[in-house]
């Protein structure tokens, strides 16, 4: 990986041919849904009134050509079932009316963010159908809008194009995935969001997070943005030279996108070094054979299993690619990996290669010996094996083949999903989808941009200096005040602090400081409702709790759904105060039956009841 | 349709649909392929197809530039397939006829181009050639709305002459809306019918990767191919899932539904079969079966045109019927209300629809009285009113749908006088009449 120090090192990004550009989605929190009229909140127990289930096939554009991506997934003949919750979903979202009109609160906050990055508004908009056949959408299209375009915004010392803003449909989330069937929700499907694009030339991956900071503060200073997990996703776009341009899609942390950036650089680079050793060794890659009698009975349990369930092996000979395969690409990811991710769409667990430890998977001598004659290996080649149900296995082989080779040709176009987040390395989802996926929604009427409309749009110009003088006027502390703005916690902070009287200050550093050090130690504190964030903040403002023990609610809160009140009584946290305090000193001092000095006393008090006693409210009281 | 003023400008400039052109205003410019401009929005605007594949609509105005940059890069074709014939498989017809089924977006050469060809949808559907030895008949391409006795003609002609020129049975795509005024007269015109004859079309354009068109196509070939019905019918999605296609005899089915999948229901009756994705046929009802006569079937295509469908309400003005007498309208279908009921009390001046139906009788005129509340039988005597209309010579259809009960008097008056033709209305010819209506028979 790029050493820390270097990342901003935009001599080096530029020699490498590094190109970048982000694509932000946000969702907007507007009353209702683009284009039908359910609420575009989301409840959070729903009633669902059953289940639909659909299948999707591949369909050409309005000019004849069929998406790569598309006929990739039909590929896949996928069943996908769709709950029906009862209050978020009508028959739009089912595809079965058609859309109704654009949504106009959605398309003011895309026009003030428009006027607020410098960008020409589309006179007549024209909404599209983008083609997604992986389910997300039971109509099998996304509806988008393209807004307006060719504006700018400076960050940190960097002009950046911003070449377009989109408004478009919310996709459904994934419920549940098996082999052949997946389950959506569609509770979400058709929430607004704004797409944001830059141009791709943000010049290092440390530009590239600041870039997005700003982007994220921006959307939120609109304070018609959704907020909580999934409510905000970066897409980033990344090539170097040689290489092909990668979109990493759904990053939700942005802290981690700088170095998602720097490992996809680094992919790209290992795959090219790759392809040079290929070359080199003359590389190429045979077709499989069927190696089911083979391992009948072998102790490779992983084969032997799909055996036993009628299943079939088959395997391949890698020409010149010995050592290659495991060659680590990525931490933790090798050119095997990749070769098995796209293996693994065609419903097989995975593959075995030759540069992995055969012995420990339980290949014999005999076995491997026989897999050397049949396949004809010779010094420098590999092989791969996959197992699986026939068909799958046939399709499979088929895929991997196809990745292997090339590896000899470079870098494929890819549209990459996240493998690890601890690592920040990715995984291949599908091929880069072309522009083949669009044509027109004729259901939907274009929207004509009058003057009206623009006006409306640019008195309410978003500005983000503006947001930070606020912040700077309430918290003492500057730098969590610049940490709050461009912070996803930003809508979160001003919702509490304008419902509580809670001290701003302290709010800011619990929502900053507090979260990132239980995040750290793997308490889910983002996933908190607000309304109960909300309560605990009160109760600490009334004193009913103390500091401490908003600490030790929040890591309880994390894992339980009691409400706050519940839980302050379950742990015993209320707070001891005034009467109780003293009464509690007297105590203290009888049960330990001699004189008690005050440090002896605040010993022996905050060691049993830290959480519930107020430190300095106690301090005050033994003075006396 | 661009403005004429753009419609100048583009032919001034040398640019046509297609070519790549750049629209500079003050201080912007985009880049794109010129498309069409359609009715939904102001043809005073440019609309240009990005590289992203967005379209953008400039309004164009004085200070607009236009420039060409290049010409027409690829022409649009669409993939198709031809279905290889099979000639151990059952011989099927399908008999294109137009609508939802055979349309799509599409920039042709300088238009916008509504018709799928049937080789096209061939390409999304490569399961046909499996199930049957399929052939096309390219009929026509009219929307169902525009259709009119004329094309039932053609079609009942059509379905005749590819039955028995050994067809094993017909599958005709056709609009929806009305698809089952269709079946209902193919159901008539049809005598000796063995075959099965299935409409079949779908909710969702077939340029759509979600279209109910596929799975309705794959279920009509099906029946068409394998069942031993021998009637006409209407085979469409039976839920919003897409897991099971529900096949409707002709004279009783109805679309219930603007857009959903399964808007065709039957009323007051079953379905007589549903196909399964797995390819199985369940059937569920009664019906005729393909038998081992051998006569030609026999298209009987006379209609009479002058028959009027009326929908009786609150406040309605009878006098319309009058009208019709006077353009010489033979038939009179009334979708009365409830149990059969037209407004006849005299208290209301000029509402009394009495007076309008008697000299309609009169005149020889056939009236059949039918129910909006579509579900359920009429009946003439439950109620006085419903007496006094039975005494004045209108015949109670049982539980035909208005539409079914339009299209046979229409069908009816055509081959018979008018005497015969009021006898025969509410006697079953071709299951439109069910005389048992079971519990199960209602929204079903």
């Amino acid at each position: 990986m790029a050493k820390e120090g270097r990342v901003d090192d935009e001599t080096r990004y530029k020699e490498l041919g590094f190109m970048c550009g982000l694509e932000i989605h946000q969702r907007l929190a507007t009353a209702k849904k683009l284009f039908c009229d359910c609420p575009a909140a989301i409840p959070e127990n729903p009633e669902m009134l059953g289940t639909v289930s659909r299948f999707q096939r591949a369909v050409a554009g309005e000019l004849g050509n069929i998406d790569r991506s598309a006929e990739f997934e039909e590929l896949r003949g996928r069943k996908f079932v769709y709950m029906v919750p009862e209050r978020n979903t009508c028959l739009v979202e089912l595809d079965e009316e058609p859309p109704h009109k654009l949504n106009e609160e959605a398309l003011d906050v895309a026009l003030a963010l428009a006027g607020s990055m410098n960008m020409h508004i589309i006179d007549e908009l024209q909404p599209m159908r983008k083609e997604v056949v992986d389910g997300s959408d039971p109509s099998a299209f996304q509806r988008t809008v393209l807004v307006a375009v060719d504006g700018e915004i400076e960050v940190e010392g960097h002009r950046i194009k911003m070449p377009s803003i989109f408004l478009e449909e919310e996709s459904s989330g994934i419920v549940s995935s098996k082999e052949d069937e997946i389950t959506y929700n569609p509770d979400r499907l058709g929430i607004p969001l704004v797409e944001i694009d830059t141009d791709p030339y943000i010049p290092t991956p440390k530009a590239a997070k600041a870039i997005a900071l700003y982007i994220g503060t921006l959307l939120r200073v609109s304070g018609k943005v959704q907020r909580g997990i999934g409510s905000i996703r970066q897409d980033v776009n990344v090539s170097i030279k040689g290489g092909a341009r990668v979109e990493i899609k759904g990053l939700q942390e942005v802290d981690k996108l700088d170095r998602f950036v720097e490992n996809e650089v680094l992919r790209q680079q290992r795959l090219l070094e790759i392809k040079e050793l290929l070359k080199k060794s003359n590389a190429s890659v045979d077709n499989a054979i069927d190696v089911t009698g083979m391992f009948r009975g072998s102790s490779v349990r992983i084969i032997a299993n799909h055996l036993e369930k009628k299943g079939v092996a088959h395997a391949l000979r890698l020409k010149g690619f010995k050592g290659l395969l495991g060659k680590e690409v990525n931490p933790d990811r090798r050119l095997g990996s990749e070769i098995s991710d796209y293996a693994k769409m065609a419903k097989v667990n995975g593959l075995i290669h030759s540069d992995e430890n055969l012995a420990a998977y339980g290949f014999s001598g005999k076995e491997l010996e026989e897999l050397n004659s049949r396949l004809g290996l010779e010094e420098g080649d590999a092989f791969i094996i996959i197992a699986g149900q026939k068909s799958n296995v046939e399709s499979a082989v088929k895929l991997a083949i196809d990745r292997a080779k090339y590896a000899l040709v470079g870098i494929p176009l890819e549209t990459r999903g996240t493998a690890n987040t601890e690592l920040c390395t990715t995984k291949f989802l599908r091929p880069l989808p072309g522009g083949s996926r669009m044509y027109p929604e004729t259901d939907a009427r274009p929207i004509l941009i009058t003057k009206e409309k623009l006006k409306a749009a640019g008195t309410s110009a978003l500005d983000v200096e503006n947001e930070k003088k606020k912040l700077l006027a309430k918290l003492q502390n500057k730098g969590l005040a610049e940490q709050l703005l461009t912070s996803p916690k930003l809508p979160l902070y001003k919702a509490i602090t304008a419902s509580t009287k809670a001290d701003p200050n302290f709010v800011a550093n619990m929502l900053i400081q507090k979260f990132t050090e239980l995040r750290r130690g793997g308490f889910a504190v983002d996933s908190i409702e607000e309304r109960r964030l909300a309560d605990l903040f009160s109760e600490y403002a009334d004193g009913i709790i103390t500091k401490q023990a908003v600490d030790e609610l929040l890591k309880e809160m994390s894992l339980k759904k009691e409400s706050v009140e519940d839980l302050i009584a379950i742990k015993r946290l209320k707070r001891i105060s005034g009467d109780g305090l003293s009464a509690l000193i007297l105590d203290t001092q009888r049960e330990a039956g001699k004189k008690m000095t005050a440090d002896e006393l605040r010993n022996v008090i905050m060691s049993k009841y830290r959480l519930n006693v107020d430190g300095a409210e106690l301090n005050a009281m033994l003075s006396k | 349709m661009y403005s004429s003023k753009l419609a100048n400008l583009f032919k001034e400039k040398r640019v046509a649909i297609g070519d790549t052109i750049r629209v500079e205003k003050a201080d912007f410019a985009i880049e794109g392929e010129l498309m069409p401009n359609t009715e939904a929005g102001s043809d005073s605007s440019i609309i240009v197809k990005m590289k992203s594949g967005y379209n953008a609509g400039i309004l164009f105005d004085d200070k607009v530039r236009l420039e060409k940059v290049s010409g027409r890069k690829t022409k649009s074709e669409f993939p198709f397939a031809k279905p290889k014939a099979d000639s151990k498989l059952p011989k099927v017809v399908i008999i294109w006829t137009g609508g939802t089924i055979g349309s799509k977006v599409a920039y042709g050469e300088g238009g916008v181009e509504s018709t799928v060809k049937p080789e096209e949808l061939f390409y999304y559907v490569p399961e046909l050639p499996e199930i049957a030895n399929i052939s096309m008949n390219h009929l026509f391409s009219v929307w169902s709305q525009d259709l009119t006795y004329t094309e039932w003609q053609k079609l009942a002609d059509a379905v005749a002459k590819e039955i028995n020129a050994g067809a094993r049975g017909v599958v005709i795509t056709h609009g929806t809306d009305t698809m089952h005024y269709t079946a209902a007269a193919l159901s008539f015109m049809l005598k000796n019918l063995n075959a099965p004859v299935v409409l079949t079309g779908s909710q969702r354009s077939s340029d759509r990767g979600s279209s109910d068109a596929f799975l309705n196509l794959i279920a009509a070939t099906r029946i068409a191919a394998g069942s031993d019905i021998a009637e006409v019918g209407i085979c469409m999605h039976a839920s919003s899932s897409d897991d099971k296609m529900a096949f409707i005899r002709g004279t009783k089915a109805r679309k219930m539904h603007t857009s959903r999948r399964d808007a065709f229901r039957a009323i007051n009756d079953k379905p007589i079969a549903y196909v399964t994705l797995d390819g199985k046929i369940a059937y569920v009802g009664d019906y005729r079966k393909i038998g081992k006569s051998s006569a030609k079937v026999r298209a009987e295509t006379k209609f009479e045109p002058l028959v009027a469908l009326l929908k009786t309400h609150p406040n309605s003005d009878p006098e319309v019927m009058q009208y019709y007498l006077e353009k010489g309208y033979r038939g009179f279908i009334i979708e009365g209300t409830g149990l059969g009921h037209t407004p006849i009390d005299v208290a209301h001046e000029g509402r009394s629809w009495l007076p309008h139906i008697k000299s309609a009788i009169g005149e020889s005129a056939v009236v059949g009285m039918t129910s909006q509340t579509i579900y359920g039988r009429v009946h003439p005597n439950v109620y006085a009113p419903l007496r006094v209309l039975n005494n004045a010579g209108v015949v109670f259809c049982e539980d035909m749908t208005p539409e079914t009960a339009y299209v046979k008097l229409g069908w009816l008056l055509g081959n018979y006088d008018n005497e015969r033709a009021k006898e025969l209305l509410n006697k079953n010819i071709a299951g439109e009449i069910n005389d048992r209506i079971t519990y199960d028979e209602f929204l079903l």
